[in-house]
């Protein structure tokens, strides 16, 4: 095949063509799927977001629903209508300790143990003649 | 490639037509792109191009133990368009029904008017295009595709444009239902009927309903933040909306890679509180016994920290629901002031703490100096001046001590002649009365108080037993805790922090002190003066066993048609505790109660045993020790003892 001749540079020119063509498709394709994955992933995106957003609301709603239940007079209602007696101390159950809690403890577990008379300690000697 | 074929003429046809076609589709790219690109493009972004705004969640008021106070909730306007509804769903409508509690005629009338006469606004208003342009979504679609565009509370119909030949426009949107839970609005969409639409709305709600109403206020339907903390703090809890700039498909929802331009919203700062929520409660139960009990007008109930002037409740009677305010009725629109700072009342024996803290502040007295209270009158600039009436006959005279815990009128009188008119005025002004305190909401009043070139001969022998003077409840609060701080005046304050979404501080309140009213050594002797009022003087009904009270009681008559009433009084009582490290100052005040033991209601029979039930639950809650002093603290100076 000669190259200077008129078919074949038809034929070169078919044949870059093609390629040209071929080329063209494959990148068009690269950019159809490029965007479709871009696409994909701005909507997966979108919808996590959509999704935390939901999440954020409905945490809200519980938050808020739970807060509800906290309240004192809810708490009061549901303290008698379980029967759960639950009661305030008053100030005759509360005993303040002024002096130092640990001498205090301590002389507690001292009249435990040994009531209020004094220890008799036996010491057994060994005499030796 | 055969030569054959090459040498045909066919191919070169074939080339000049593959070539042809390259030059049309170029040619008419070159249209499109270059030549009709600016006219093309303005239709295809008119058709497709918008622009999505993105609410801001409104920031959460909190206690100071981080309880909610205020908070906003994700709620679903519901609607239906009459026109897509199907004949298939019409069982359903029932269940529908129930779930949004409303009666199965009144939503089948919705549902079933299609029509409606035209105009139904006028068109000047222009409601009608900016509500056709409202994004409606069907329930059949995903959560996520619900508009976040708030629709207008006040819109409870939107009709089509265009004109019927009978005059009727028909109805596009009809609202069902102003606010449905998210739970709720996934069992409609669950349901599956055609034509039910929903727009998603931030609402405020407010878990404790009525507690610190009048100091956490509300948001009102519009989304105006109209009292309270709501309003006051509404810079930092409203934040910034967002939207984000994009394209839309066919059937309107919006293609997430086309978007261009984004404002995230900037959720609002959440404002902490210096208030305590089981405080508020104390309070609020304390009212009702009250309301229960006294029957009176009004009451408030005020509890701080004096040693920082943080308010830890305050609470009022009457009070109001913050969700279901709106329901109030024009007349019961009073209960939302907050009597604690927008009412005055003439503070009574409470202001006799002025007199008797400015003549021991200037060394005129001390308190074992004694004064004649059964005189009734008195010279003074050379003239003589009547002297107020007294409670009780005292024939013996009685000491500066005596004069704080017997609540002499006649001594409080002449402490103040021996401090002078202006000398008297200007502690009057030092203990805050006469101005505002600062305190943030409420819509604060000063109260009332003449200067002395105002006054009139009785006004120095009147003012020291607080009449002729007018001062807000947190007034009185405030003076009090003057001389439980040490003798500085404290800006009262309610907000604590504010912090951002991420729960970042962003600003800290600290103490303010305005000025100091008398020294720490006045300011102790006076707390040993009104530990005697619990002990043997007019507040015994106060006293907290094993615990140091100090306070005083006043008891107000109440000006009816021009004159002091023998029957109406605002009984107060205002003190702090353990007077040796006070921890609480609390102040009980309660307008025109019934008297249920005496000839009146008294300060010292309805608020003292206030203040003693109030004091005996926060000694509890707070963890308040007693102070077990060294001699000589617990023995005042008047001699009473404390077993």
């Amino acid at each position: 095949m000669k190259a200077s001749s008129s078919p074949g540079f038809i034929n070169h020119l078919l044949v870059y063509t093609l390629v040209m063509i071929c080329f063209s498709g494959s990148i068009g394709l690269g950019t159809v799927w490029m965007r479709h994955q871009i696409s994909l992933t701005a909507n997966t995106t979108k919808q996590l977001d959509a999704r935390l957003s939901a999440v954020d609301r409905y945490l809200a709603e519980a938050t808020a629903a739970a807060e509800s239940e906290r309240d004192a007079n809810v708490l009061l209602r549901r303290n008698t209508e379980w029967n759960l007696g639950l009661v305030l101390p008053n100030q005759a159950q509360i005993v303040h300790v002024t002096e130092d809690p640990v001498m205090r403890l301590a002389s507690k577990r001292n009249r435990a143990l040994f009531g209020d008379r004094a220890a008799t300690v036996a010491f057994p000697l060994a005499l030796r003649r | 490639m055969s030569k054959g074929f090459a040498s045909n003429y066919r191919i070169i046809l074939l080339a000049t037509g593959v070539i042809g076609c390259f030059c049309a589709l170029g040619t008419r790219l070159v249209f499109l792109h270059v030549i009709d690109r600016d006219e093309l493009v303005r239709v295809v972004e008119k058709a497709r191009r918008q622009i999505i705004p993105e609410s801001a969640r409104r920031g959460d008021i909190l206690d100071t133990r981080g309880n909610i106070l205020a908070t906003s909730r994700s709620m679903i306007v519901l609607g239906v368009d009459p026109q897509s509804l199907r004949p298939e769903d019409e069982k359903k409508w029932p269940e529908l029904a129930a779930l949004i509690e409303m009666s199965f005629p009144e939503l089948k009338r919705i549902l079933e008017k299609k029509t409606r006469p035209a105009p139904i606004v006028p068109p000047e208003s222009g409601n009608a295009a900016e509500t056709s342009s409202l994004p409606l979504f069907s329930s059949t679609l995903g959560a996520a595709e619900i508009a976040e565009k708030p629709v207008s509370p006040d819109d409870d119909m939107q009709l089509d444009e265009r004109v019927g030949v009978n005059g009727e426009r028909l109805i596009r949107w009809a609202r069902l239902h102003e606010s449905i839970s998210e739970t709720t609005y996934a069992k409609i969409d669950a349901l599956g009927i055609k034509g039910v639409y929903g727009s998603r709305v931030y609402r405020r709600a407010y878990p404790h309903n009525s507690l610190a109403s009048h100091v956490v206020g509300y948001v009102n339907k519009a989304g105006e933040a109209a009292a309270g903390i709501e309003a006051y703090a509404d810079f930092y809890l409203h934040g910034r909306d967002g939207w984000r700039e994009g394209e839309r498909d066919g059937k309107g929802r919006e293609v997430a890679q086309f978007r261009t331009r984004a404002v995230t919203a900037a959720d609002g700062y959440s404002v902490t509180l210096s208030l305590d929520a089981t405080v508020q409660h104390i309070l609020e139960e304390e009212l009702q016994e009250i309301a229960t009990t006294y029957k009176p007008q009004k009451a408030t109930i005020i509890v701080s920290d004096p040693r920082t002037g943080f308010i830890l409740g305050l609470a009022n009677y009457p009070s109001f629901n913050l969700n279901e305010y709106g329901k109030l009725s024009k007349a019961d629109q009073g209960m939302m002031r907050n009597i604690a700072v927008a009412d005055i009342y003439e503070p009574g024996s409470t202001f006799k703490i002025v007199a008797a803290s400015g003549a021991l502040n200037e060394n005129l007295v001390n308190p074992a100096t004694t004064f004649d209270c059964s005189i009734t009158q008195i010279d003074y600039r050379g003239r003589p001046r009547n002297l107020p009436g007294e409670d009780h006959h005292f024939t013996e005279p009685l000491a500066v001590a005596q004069i704080i815990s017997k609540s002499s009128n006649r001594g409080a009188a002449q402490l103040a002649m021996l401090l002078g008119e202006k000398r008297f005025y200007d502690y009057a002004r030092a203990f805050g009365f006469g101005q505002v305190t600062g305190f943030p909401v409420g819509g604060e009043i000063p109260g009332m108080m003449a200067p002395p070139e105002k006054w009139d001969g009785l006004t120095i022998t009147r003012m020291p037993m607080g009449h002729s003077v007018a001062a807000t409840p947190l007034q009185m609060h405030m003076a009090m805790g003057v001389i439980a701080s040490g003798g500085v005046l404290l800006r009262p304050q309610i907000i604590k922090q504010i912090s951002d979404a991420r729960g970042e501080v962003a600003y800290r309140y600290t103490t303010v002190v305005k000025h100091r009213v008398m020294t720490e050594q006045t300011a102790a002797t006076m707390c040993k003066l009104l530990k005697g009022v619990p002990i043997e003087g007019t507040g015994r009904a106060a006293a907290i066993p094993d615990y140091e009270v100090a306070g005083k009681t006043g008891s107000t008559q109440k000006i009816i048609d021009g004159r002091y009433s023998n029957h109406h009084h605002v009984a107060s009582f205002v003190g702090f505790f353990p007077a040796s490290r006070p921890q609480v100052a609390i102040s009980v005040f309660i307008d025109d109660a019934t008297s249920v033991t005496g000839s009146y209601a008294s300060g010292g029979s309805v608020a003292a045993p206030s203040f003693k039930r109030i004091g005996e639950q926060l000694i509890q809650y707070l963890d308040i020790k007693p102070v077990y002093s060294t001699a000589g603290t617990n023995s005042i100076v008047m001699g009473g003892a404390r077993q």
